[in-house]
């Protein structure tokens, strides 16, 4: 257990899944964000999908209790000054994370490690904004963080063998198993699902088969949990694309560019879990309800299935 | 000698200041809430009322030099000076194969304290913390651990080997190891006492019925089996846990329900039990007053409860051929006579006769319950695990200073 404070600064989907995991295992974080109703918002949010894990058995009421009490919310970025670690969860954006982190390195005292939580942004350019650049880790945290027992830690150009060792300790403490990687976009996970799920897209889209059996045939035929249209609904068609333009920026590989479909899903505002719709329908805690979606009737796109064949079903 | 009896857990560490000249606890108390904001420390001195503190407590060393702190404290302290803590005892849940009896800790027996937290991942890592942390706090004072385990080392291999590929037992360990072993040899020892009679001429049944909760046999002082097993999961129907079962049961709900490990785990140990047949409560008072007010799930919760005891008890006293006392403790098993009569109920052909006014009047203290005709004693005790690890605490330590 560290004898240190944990900061946690983005409130979002990974901020509030990672303090949910650290306050899990009995270490107090605080919740950090631009306002503190945003903060609260997260924690409110938290309590949701703590209440879902008791569904599942997985907690009791007073675990949840606990749970909560070990996650105070704030607005008042000073509290970093206190802390032994501030782990930054804003949205993936570089500018952001830079203004960001050069804040923090003027605020925190010399000796307190960043950790940023990131998918495919450089830790390398990140960390030269700051006079830390030693101090500075990249910790790839897998949605949903209480549940994905793996985290990428992502080493930029300068980071310290010592400040390797702590998150590495960070990552035992959470339970999880890290799994080293320099610095190279997408570093292994989101490099490797991102062509996979556009894939699956490619393979609705040109009406190989349907979105339900697709998910089927990957689940069973390749022990995934989630099919891979599913699985880009719980990321967030949004957060998908952007990874993938990310990645085509980078590496500039034509295999790296966002299915037609993808986009047009984004520009309609069908996100998947957080909007109700993606390619499946969702309730508004996020479990997937029946009901067929007219893919080809609300984006136009892929040849349409005949009557006889959609009556079948 | 006084010696400072410690229980690690994970955010919490209980503590007993014995004078063991006249086995008295001279302070007890608890710190909960360590590593998190507002830790609070409660103490209370023999003579005197308890006292609340709360701050920020970090971690266990901090921890234990505020139990120190406090027991030199002039207000509310009951030493002087850190040197007249002559020996710490320490409650360590897991002694795997490898500890058949209380030791001196050394370092090389941390680390095969250390090598067996896989047996016991959520008790063995706390307690070696709090010994760390007296290494660092109360440096050169012998420290000894207690094991759990420990009391059942005798048992043997038709107990403890479980029915599947022996080669699980070779492999990983998997066989019967038994827990509540202070309390299982406490109690014994009582009864002994209470009833005037060398405990190698006893066969004793003793019943630890706290939030956890395990029946032992006891052959002329040795345990011979136990109902807990490769985890304190099996056995009795527990506040929170579902004792003994099918296990393809687990296998079959894991798969309707599509449950991970940690979820299937957890519905064992905190959804089941008491709570989960009754939906009412975990606490055994609350499930008595709900029975009596016509609530069905929680008289079921309750008839199935001592129902389990109660077969325990049989199949006990056939394995050991004989029986001559059954021993209630434990916070159900010294307070709740409903309990007491229930589970003995209908056992007179076995020589089991309750009195029935006594076992009604009988609350946290030690008394025969039995009737004056009932040939198998029936008695109440009230358990006392930490003196358990102060004496052994302190027959190390002196044999140490012997030799």
């Amino acid at each position: 257990m560290p004898a240190s404070k944990i900061v946690i600064i983005g409130a979002g989907v990974m901020g509030r899944g990672l303090a949910e995991a650290i306050a899990t295992t009995g270490t107090e974080v605080v919740l950090l964000d631009r306002t503190i109703k945003i903060a609260k918002l997260g924690i409110d949010k938290t309590r949701d999908s703590l209440d879902h894990a008791i569904t599942r058995w997985a907690l009791t009421e007073a675990d949840k209790k606990a749970i909560l009490s070990r996650i105070p919310p704030s607005a008042d970025l000073q509290v970093a000054r206190e802390a032994g670690i501030v782990i930054e969860s804003i949205p993936e954006n570089i500018r952001l994370k830079r203004e960001l982190l050069q804040k923090l390195d003027d605020l925190c005292p010399e000796e307190t490690i960043f950790i940023t939580n990131t998918a495919t942004l450089s830790i390398t350019e990140l960390a030269a904004v700051t006079n830390r650049a030693e101090r500075i880790i990249g910790m790839h945290f897998l949605n949903p963080v209480p549940k994905i027992p793996v985290v990428e830690v992502v080493r930029g150009l300068k980071t310290s063998d010592d400040t390797y060792k702590r998150a590495r300790e960070f990552a035992d403490l959470l339970g999880k198993t890290p799994v080293l990687v320099y610095e190279y976009p997408g570093y292994v996970t989101t490099r490797i699902i991102v062509p996979l799920l556009n894939e699956a897209m490619h393979v609705l889209m040109e009406g190989v088969s349907t979105a339900e059996d697709i998910d089927t045939a990957m689940k069973l035929g390749y022990g995934f949990n989630l099919g891979p249209l599913a699985l880009a609904d719980a990321m967030g068609l949004d957060v998908v694309m952007s990874w993938m333009e990310n990645l085509l920026n980078e590496l500039s590989e034509h295999k790296y560019n966002p299915c037609p479909l993808l986009r047009k899903m984004v520009r309609a505002g069908h996100l998947g879990v957080k909007t109700g719709q993606g390619f499946f329908l969702y309730d508004k805690e996020g479990n997937r309800i029946s009901g067929e979606i007219p893919i080809a009737e609300t984006i136009k796109i892929g040849p349409p299935r005949s009557d006889a064949d959609r009556k079948q079903k | 000698m006084n010696i400072l009896v410690l229980n690690c857990g994970s955010s919490s560490i209980k503590y007993q200041l014995f004078d063991m000249e006249k086995e008295f606890a001279l302070a007890k108390g608890m710190i909960s809430r360590i590593g998190m904001s507002g830790a609070v420390l409660s103490h209370k001195p023999f003579d005197r009322p308890e006292v609340k503190v709360s701050g920020e407590i970090l971690d266990h060393i901090q921890a234990t030099n505020y139990v120190i702190s406090i027991l030199l404290s002039a207000n509310h302290g009951v030493i002087k000076d850190r040197s007249e803590i002559h020996a710490i005892g320490h409650r360590v849940v897991h002694g795997g194969e490898r500890f058949t009896e209380s030791v001196l800790i050394t370092e090389e027996v941390l680390a095969e304290i250390r090598n067996l937290i896989d047996l016991a991942p959520l008790h063995n890592p706390h307690n070696i913390r709090g010994i760390q942390a007296c290494n660092k706090t109360l440096p050169g004072i012998p420290q000894v651990a207690v094991f759990d385990t420990a009391f059942h080392h005798r048992m043997p291999p038709h107990a403890y080997v479980y029915g599947i590929p022996y080669v699980m037992y070779k492999k990983y360990g998997i066989r019967r190891y038994g827990f509540h072993g202070p309390s299982h040899s406490y109690v014994s020892h009582r009864a002994a006492a209470v009833l005037g009679k060398p405990i190698e001429e006893l066969k004793m049944i003793t019943c630890h019925l706290g939030n956890g909760a395990s029946v032992c046999a006891v052959d002329r002082g040795a345990s011979i089996d136990t109902s807990m097993g490769f985890t304190p999961l099996e056995g009795l129907l527990m506040g929170t846990r579902c004792g003994d079962m099918d296990p393809a049961v687990i296998l079959h709900v894991m798969g309707r329900e599509e449950l991970s490990l940690h979820e299937a785990n957890t519905l064992l140990n905190k959804h089941s039990g008491l709570i989960g047949v009754s939906g009412v409560s975990s606490d055994m008072r609350e499930i008595i007053e709900a029975a009596n007010a016509g609530h069905s799930n929680a008289k079921l919760a309750l008839d199935m409860y001592c129902y389990r005891l109660k077969k325990y008890i049989g199949s006990y006293t056939v394995a050991m051929g004989g029986l001559d006392a059954i021993i209630f403790t434990a916070g159900v098993g010294e307070n709740s006579p409903e309990v007491r009569e229930l589970t003995c109920q209908g056992l007179g052909f076995l020589g089991i006769e309750l009195d029935k006014g006594k076992n009604e009047t009988t609350i946290g203290k030690e008394v025969d319950i039995s009737s004056d005709n009932s040939r198998v004693r029936v008695l109440a005790i009230p358990t006392n695990e930490e003196l358990v690890i102060a004496r052994d605490t302190k027959n190390i330590v002196d044999k140490k200073i012997l030799h």
